[in-house]
């Protein structure tokens, strides 16, 4: 890289310029292209909801209930008379607003107790898998509706129920990097140089728990998207006419045997767009933290 | 081998009864914290605060929280499992004649996931990131993110209203059909056994869609399972040797099934109980009135005795489901 190459250029090649880093990880794994490219329309989708909606996402027409996709309303209208590509964009609102903390709610409990798990061991490691058990021997998506529609159904109340369902995922997940790490030589060397518990957990093993532990995040939120749309289908959810996709797919049921289809079918598209980015996302981060899965092709 | 078995079982049954009991008091509290007063339904609209606070005490609710957990657990010891409100009846007799229902469903369509799904795996594992690998992958990608009822309502558009080949998505049977006797409880089985081809004809028809919306939603994750697992057996040493013998490929994907089998049966236990929560939903939409159906609607009702009747059945479901796994596990591989 360097004897031909005159003198004054070298400043520019030292560095890549950030447009070719990007290609780079573009190159190294289009599953994580693709999957950010998407989840970002999604977001800005989201931000610019206002500019881009052509209406208002509550605003009824009632002379134009039920109209089939046409210039006016481009994915039709929805029996309220309300246009459906608004409460599309808008719709994806609320998918970051569940998507955004219940990943960090499940996150901020499920890392703290993954570590004191796997570091500490003993009767509190037995008694912290033993409660993961009681949850995951068990359809969660159950539990979440039975306990969403005891609370009462809010976005806040979603949000808690969810993000605590799926914490033990991130505990199972942080503990056990912890128990692979408790014995790796750089851990058992700052233990031998006299470093306190604390600052062995923060300093050592936390940078590397995280690591693991965000990796398996976007596929996390992708569950939760999907998970709080279920809830609003069946009903105990968000509710219409507020813009939430599993609402609207509620609301459309009952047209698909009359034969207006657009009022299920788009709702159902976006959402699995979504959550197909937020999956592709999640595997293409695990493919470039993790070169080796990537060449098995596991 | 027999007197393992038994004492295995019993190890396994012991271990999750604190788990039964953990599921059990999750259920039991949520219906305390809840928003509405069990008493209040009961009680109807009209009921003045006296009444209340007999119907409050003839079901125990002024006691203490434990109190009332643990009379709970006595009266579900005895096979109590309370009545629902909405029509009175035992929540157990409930709970036994919905059951088949939901098996009827549930089951062909975990079969249909694992026939298709396991040979695609396999054979996507043979060539990774080959173009066989990239459809499956995209196919199950597909599978892991469209939303079961989504995919069921856009089923009833394209098959009973546009091309009008499935029958109309309600119940079990068409509507001018009587169902024969309940033999089994299984109404398609019971039709045969009686004899009854065209009430037969008409169950299976009615199951078709449900079962092909749930075979989709499940075999997407049996692909990417079954293509993981293969992946990882094919990088063992035997294999290599087996190859660089010179064996066949067929030769060969019948030692990676060998490998595989016990990891695919622990997945599908797993699979099994997911189908059930899963095909509540399918239930729900094809108004097929099996367990799910029923438990989403008690939800929907707050009709607390039937919650936590549909919660217990899951989780009895869930735990005779993986001890059926950790027995076919130990016969499988018996030095494990």
């Amino acid at each position: 890289m360097s004897a031909h190459i005159a003198p004054h250029s070298l400043p520019v090649t030292a560095r890549p310029p950030r447009s070719a880093l990007l290609l780079g990880i573009a190159r190294r794994s289009p599953t994580f292209a693709a999957g950010l490219l998407i989840v970002l329309a999604f977001a800005l989708a989201a931000i610019l909801a206002p500019w881009l909606a052509p209406h208002d996402p509550v605003q009824s027409f009632p002379d134009k209930v039920l109209l089939p996709p046409q210039s006016d309303f481009p994915l039709g209208t929805d029996g309220n008379g309300m246009d459906l590509a608004s409460r599309l964009i808008f719709g994806s609102r609320y998918a970051f607003a569940i998507l955004l903390p219940v990943g960090l709610l499940s996150l901020a409990v499920g890392l703290p107790l993954g570590l004191l798990a796997g570091y500490r061991g003993g009767w509190v490691d037995e008694v912290l898998m033993r409660a993961a058990d009681v949850l995951r021997a068990f359809p969660t998506i159950i539990l979440a509706l039975a306990v969403v529609a005891a609370a009462g159904p809010s976005l806040i109340n979603v949000v808690i129920v969810v993000g605590l369902l799926d914490s033990p995922i991130f505990m199972r997940l942080v503990r056990a990097e912890v128990l692979a790490l408790r014995r790796a030589p750089f851990v058992v060397a700052a233990r031998a140089q006299g470093c306190s518990t604390a600052r062995i957990i923060l300093v050592h093993i936390l940078p590397n728990a995280i690591l693991g532990a965000t990796a398996q995040l976007p596929i996390r939120m992708a569950w939760a998207v999907r998970i709080s749309a279920t809830l609003a289908f069946i009903g105990v959810g968000i509710q219409a006419p507020a813009p939430e996709w599993g609402a609207m797919i509620r609301q459309g049921a009952e047209y698909v045997i009359s034969g207006e289809w657009w009022v299920a079918t788009f709702p159902g598209f976006t959402l699995i767009l979504l959550v197909i980015g937020l999956n592709l996302l999640g595997d293409g981060v695990q493919d470039l933290l993790d070169p080796r899965r990537r060449a098995s092709g596991k | 081998m027999l007197k393992t078995a038994s004492t295995f079982a019993l190890r396994r049954v012991l271990i999750s009864i604190p788990v039964l009991l953990g599921i059990l008091f999750v259920t039991f509290m949520l219906v305390r914290i809840g928003q509405q007063d069990p008493a209040a339904m009961i009680a109807g609209p009209i009921a003045d605060p006296g009444i209340l606070t007999q119907v409050r005490k003839d079901l125990g609710l002024d006691q203490p929280i434990w109190v009332q957990f643990g009379a709970y657990l006595m009266r579900l010891l005895q096979g109590d499992l309370g009545r629902s409100w909405q029509d009175g009846t035992p929540v157990l007799h409930h709970l036994l004649s919905h059951l088949p229902i939901t098996l009827e469903l549930v089951l062909p369509a975990l079969a249909l996931a694992f026939l298709l799904g396991v040979p695609i795996g396999l054979q996507a594992a043979l060539r990774p990131n080959g173009l066989f690998d990239q459809v499956s992958r995209g196919i199950a990608l597909f599978g892991f993110s469209v939303p079961t009822y989504w995919l069921g309502l856009m089923a009833i558009f394209v098959f009973f209203y546009s091309l009008g080949w499935a029958p109309a998505p309600m119940g079990l049977l068409s509507m001018e059909l009587v169902a024969p006797d309940p033999i089994t409880g299984f109404p398609t089985l019971d039709a045969l056994l009686a004899g009854d081809w065209k009430a037969a004809a008409s169950s299976i028809g009615h199951l078709a869609l449900p079962v092909l919306c749930l075979t989709l939603a499940a075999g997407g994750p049996v692909i990417k399972q079954a293509r993981a697992i293969a992946i990882e057996i094919l990088g063992m040493d035997h294999i290599l040797y087996a190859r660089a013998a010179g064996f066949s490929t067929r030769r060969i994907q019948r030692m990676v099934l060998r490998g595989a089998l016990v990891p695919l049966v622990t997945f599908a236990g797993v699979e099994l109980v997911s189908l059930f929560a899963t095909g509540s939903l399918v239930e729900y939409v094809f108004a097929r009135g099996g367990l799910g159906h029923w438990g989403l609607n008690a939800i929907m009702q707050s009709d607390f005795a039937a919650v936590q009747g549909y919660v217990l059945a899951l989780a009895v479901c869930s735990v005779v489901v993986f001890l059926v796994v950790d027995l076919c596990t130990l016969l499988l591989e018996p030095r494990g």
